[in-house]
């Protein structure tokens, strides 16, 4: 019995002294390796391409991209298109995004029917450096076709680009002169 | 004398009773007091932000109107959220038509047996107003925001805006959709 109970202590003392070691140890968010320079990104407008998508599915996209981005925590710093802290910043990439196609929906149709009125988006996403080094092109596509609203196809658009920026491995930043 | 006595009680307990709820009078008073001042916009109207208010979450109701040089949107709970005018550097006016009732609808439309759901779904929907922003933070970066409103409303806010100067595009009242064939004619 004394010895089980000494065991055990010396357990605990074990457990407490792995707790506290973990504790020192910095926690890196969103798989954020020590070390490794980050980068940073800013979200420019949408480019409707002259497809006639409305002004609020653009702000929408927009808007999801900014927040979808700031959720996988793969970036430092999500900048808004225009903002002036962009310009101190090293190590940074411009997403742009322009629409390649749009066909309206209804959300009407798609409770009457199901099979119609269906809302889809399809946009090109690329990550530039500052001097338009292209590190990054995918063609992303949003759709609703059976719940939600028509602007839930922004959301699932921004959810698909933030989820295939996550997947790829993007380039170390070139290591800028203040680390130097 | 007894009649005196008990006269001052009464008073006594009034002024005791009155005393409290004077005080948080003043109290509330003086908190509008600085809001009071800012000429309040007749169209104060009911509105859903959908997206894009800074500190609101989405699809949050509140109310939505012109108070001096910004646009504010005042949820039912929560903080207020303002946009001065002049950063403001465009606004879209639209109209769709949105299901009704929510998540409780959806359900009792997908149990509705024999196709029933269908025609539940051919009634229960709504034209709103959607108004669209643009505007520009005080470090220069862009913002979207999308207000739901209902409908006929969206015109009347937009029109109220132009007056401030700001750029309305989309959405014209039947009248002068009327209006505008009659001229084509």
């Amino acid at each position: 019995m004394k010895l089980s109970r000494a065991t055990s202590w010396k357990a605990v003392t074990a457990a407490i002294a792995i707790g506290l070691s973990a504790l020192t140890v910095p926690v890196f968010a969103g798989g954020n390796r020590p070390g490794v320079a980050q980068w940073s990104v800013v979200v420019n407008q949408v480019d409707a391409g002259g497809l006639g998508i409305a002004p609020e599915f653009e702000v929408a996209i927009y808007e999801n991209l900014l927040d979808e981005l700031v959720k996988t925590k793969q970036f430092s710093t999500v900048l808004r298109s225009g903002d002036r802290a962009a310009n101190d910043v090293s190590a940074l990439l411009i997403l742009k995004t322009s629409v390649e196609s749009y066909t309206p929906g209804s959300e009407t149709k798609r409770a009457v029917t199901t099979v119609a009125g269906a809302t889809k988006l399809k946009v090109q996403s690329q990550l530039c450096t500052r001097e338009a080094q292209v590190v990054l092109e995918r063609v992303v596509d949003g759709n609703v076709r059976f719940f939600g609203g028509n602007l839930r196809a922004t959301y699932n658009l921004a959810h698909n680009v933030a989820k295939a920026i996550k997947q790829s491995t993007l380039p170390e930043p070139a290591p800028s002169v203040h680390d130097q | 004398m007894r009649y005196q006595i008990v006269l001052s009680k009464m008073t006594g307990r009034t002024l005791r009773c009155l005393i409290p709820v004077l005080c948080f009078t003043v109290s509330l008073m003086s908190q509008d007091g600085d809001q009071a001042k800012v000429p309040v916009s007749a169209s104060a109207v009911q509105a859903r932000a959908i997206l894009g208010f800074e500190g609101i979450s989405n699809n949050t109701n509140g109310e939505l109107s012109i108070q001096g040089d910004n646009l504010v949107f005042k949820p039912a709970e929560g903080p207020i959220t303002r946009i001065t005018i002049g950063s403001i550097q465009g606004v879209f006016l639209s109209q769709e038509d949105k299901e009704v009732g929510g998540t409780p609808l959806a359900l009792g439309r997908a149990a509705t047996p024999f196709g029933g759901g269908r025609v539940i779904g051919l009634f229960a929907h709504k034209k709103y107003d959607f108004l669209t922003l643009d505007y520009l933070d005080s470090n220069g970066g862009f913002h979207g925001a999308i207000c739901q409103l209902n409908k006929g409303q969206g015109q009347a806010f937009g029109s109220e805006l132009e007056t401030k100067s700001v750029h309305v595009s989309g959405l014209k009242n039947d009248a002068t959709r009327l209006e505008t064939k009659n001229e084509a004619k």
